[in-house]
């Protein structure tokens, strides 16, 4: 167990290291950066991104790439909103909306990995086409009407009401965080997604059913998106198809932050984890500095090209063999 | 013309210089005198054109809904061009269908400023009329390209801000700390409406402090995360709130509640979307929303159409009209909690038609409650 840990934590030293003088110096120029309330904020802001992360970097650790999840998230987060108790609609399915957003995140996935598989089709192309199939079926549903919002005040509040200190939201999300970084480490998938990464033609030929994984993590990408497309519609308190807005420019920028190398086989959950959170901590810490907004963008590429070489230097060498 | 039809699609750099050499030719003449026959087009020569940003966007759905409206009441058909956030889409879209040969009758809200030059010109070559809507270069005038770039109208955003910063400041009482949400930084409408809060806010409140700004892209999940933050940062410092539209207030608010804030501050934005209606209404936040700004997407689409509509059918000639009515302001107005009911009446779902209805009766510089005022002289930086 201790020598999956350390391999699950190996290599992020200079993640890590950035992370921490980040906040070092947030916490200097704001005191209230450090605060028990930032930490909470913190927590609320990384959940939704790192839901989707978790799928995302299967399908990049298996050497493919996935650009559907605002759109899946823009399906998935219309379809719960519409079924639970809105403005819009006099309808409570309860559970069953759950079930229907979440089935049609993963419909979506697994129709995205089939034709990935089967029609050999690149994964760029296919996941583009998926993410505007996901965007219009979410702007079908939106119509004409008017703005959903949930009248349910306890499913409005529920992503910010504290469990143990910390919110709802981000404990689901490290639920999901965790069982994807044991699915990783343990299971026949999480190894067979990393072989088929590294060198597909070798992992097909030594037996690996390469087609049906293919399909599997596309599937769970999906259903992935479809959560976190519900979450973040509860966290805004009104669905729109937007709702994925920008999500996909901190996700695969931190998975890539983490390590994981966009031809696959290499990287880590627990590694891409870190990369969301750099990204939050300094759009948050840039906020709490009080960095006037028209130096923000350009200070917030400065500084993750600093914090970005501080975390390939410790693997430059690995990094110059790979070119 | 077929080759046109051919080729126009794919080959959008060819257009000027077919084009150009057509006009050298014999279609010089029939396009230099497109206007003066315009009133002896036949309605089922004329398309409709209604090009949006996106369609995810309530506000560009609404405009929509009024150029259907319009369509109906004149029986002209309607062709909807989404552009997808990309100029390069709207371009491309709007030359097939200038590709297709019948007269068109187009408004377009462009994706950038800069697109609006390329889009009149193209239909200025292809004998149409259009009406350009909230974003264009500030030099770039329809006096001086001629009767097909009909007239450019814009929501005011100077007034805008203005309205939001009055309805904060009396609510507070003249005194207190409040914070911003533009919306996209760089664009106009953002930055009027951001210089008029301003502006308001030093001329008549000089003790409210703006405490920070926080562009949000028009992205209520940005607005939210960046209220979050703020939050976090001024704590129970802040007693206004201002967002550049009511999306982004919606998430600000959001974030506002769920930090328990929600009746210890005011907010103000622009839109009046029938959500912020409806919060309103119920006193959402122990009245926390004081003052917005009513417009309406059908209504905007509605009377560009219509103008463009009049000048196609040669019932206006633009090159007579004065300035102000070529480059020219809808009347906005500022919606508090006492005023609001009154605005109702224009989110029926039968109200796209009845306003086509008066429009067609008074006229597009006539039509309440939102007939154009007039240019913008008099506010600075509008255009």
């Amino acid at each position: 167990m201790q020598d999956h840990l350390s391999k699950i934590w190996k290599g992020p030293i200079g993640l890590i290291a950035s992370i921490a003088v980040l906040i070092l110096l947030f916490s200097v120029l704001n005191p209230r950066f450090a605060s028990v309330e930032n930490l909470q904020n913190v927590l609320f802001q990384v959940s939704v991104p790192l839901i989707i992360l978790v799928g995302t970097s299967m399908v990049i650790l298996m050497g493919s790439i996935d650009l559907s999840a605002q759109g899946v998230m823009g399906a998935a987060g219309m379809t719960w909103i519409l079924l639970s108790p809105n403005t819009r609609l006099e309808i409570d399915l309860g559970i069953w909306a759950w079930v229907a957003a979440l089935g049609l995140g993963l419909l979506l996935g697994l129709a995205t990995g089939v034709i990935y598989a089967k029609l050999r089709v690149p994964s760029f192309v296919v996941t583009l086409g998926t993410w505007y199939v996901g965007l219009g079926i979410g702007i079908i549903l939106y119509g004409n009407g008017m703005l959903p919002s949930l009248t349910d005040e306890a499913l409005a509040r529920w992503p910010t009401r504290l469990t143990l200190g910390l919110p709802n939201s981000f404990w689901l999300a490290a639920f999901v965080a965790v069982a994807g970084a044991l699915v990783m480490q343990f299971t026949h998938l999480g190894r067979g997604i990393l072989a088929i990464g590294n060198n597909e033609l070798i992992a097909r030929s030594s037996g690996l059913p390469v087609s049906l994984m293919k399909v599997s993590v596309f599937g769970l990408a999906g259903l992935l998106s479809a959560l976190a497309g519900i979450l973040a519609t509860m966290q805004l308190g009104s669905g729109s198809p937007d709702i994925g807005n920008g999500q996909l420019f901190t996700v695969i920028p931190a998975a890539v932050i983490g390590g994981t190398a966009l031809s696959g086989g290499e990287g880590g959950m627990m590694r891409s984890t870190l990369g969301v959170f750099l990204l939050i901590i300094l759009n948050n810490g840039l906020v709490l500095a009080g960095i006037n907004p028209d130096y923000q963008s350009g200070v917030f590429g400065a500084i993750l090209i600093v914090a970005i070489v501080a975390v390939a230097w410790p693997e430059r060498s690995r990094l110059k063999v790979a070119k | 013309m077929r080759i046109f039809d051919r080729l126009l699609p794919e080959h959008n750099k060819r257009l000027k210089m077919l084009l150009a050499s057509a006009l050298t030719g014999g279609l010089a003449y029939i396009a230099a005198i497109a206007p003066a026959t315009a009133a002896t087009v036949d309605k089922k020569d004329m398309v409709m054109v209604v090009s949006v940003i996106n369609t995810t966007n309530p506000y560009m759905i609404s405009n929509i809904e009024g150029a259907k409206a319009l369509s109906e009441k004149l029986e002209i058909p309607l062709e909807v061009v989404n552009s997808n956030n990309s100029s390069q889409t709207e371009i491309s879209s709007i030359l097939s269908i200038l590709a297709s040969g019948k007269k068109v009758i187009m408004f377009v809200n462009t994706v950038a400023s800069s697109d609006a030059p390329t889009i009149v010109d193209a239909v200025k070559q292809a004998g149409g009329y259009v009406t350009i809507w909230w974003n264009k270069p500030t030099d770039y005038k329809p006096q001086s390209v001629g009767d097909n770039f009909v007239a450019f109208q814009k929501i005011p955003g100077v007034e805008s801000g203005r309205c939001g910063a009055k309805a904060i400041g009396d609510a507070l009482g003249g005194k207190g700390s409040v914070v911003m949400f533009p919306g996209v930084q760089d664009s106009t409408t953002s930055k009027t409406r951001v210089a008029g809060f301003k502006t308001e806010m030093k001329e008549k409140y000089p003790n409210i402090k703006i405490l920070d700004e926080r562009p949000s892209n028009w992205d209520p999940q940005l607005a939210a995360r960046n209220a979050k933050d703020l939050i976090v940062k001024y704590g129970s410092q802040i007693n206004g709130v201002w967002s550049a539209d009511d999306g982004m207030q919606i998430g600000a608010m959001q974030s506002f509640e769920n930090a328990g804030l929600l009746d210890k501050v005011k907010f103000a934005s622009d839109g009046l979307y029938p959500k912020t209606l409806e919060d309103i209404k119920s006193g959402r936040g122990g009245n926390a929303i004081v003052g917005e700004t009513f417009h309406r997407g059908y209504m905007a689409s509605a009377v560009g159409l219509y103008t463009a509509y009049l000048a196609a059918t040669g019932e206006v000639v633009p090159s007579t009209l004065p300035p102000e009515k070529r480059e020219s302001l809808f009347k906005l107005s500022c919606v508090t909690p006492s005023n609001y009911q009154q605005y109702l009446q224009y989110d029926e779902p039968d109200a796209p038609k009845q306003f086509v209805e008066r429009l067609v009766k008074n006229g597009p510089w006539n039509t309440e409650p939102m007939p154009l005022v007039g240019g913008g002289s008099n506010e600075q930086g509008e255009f």
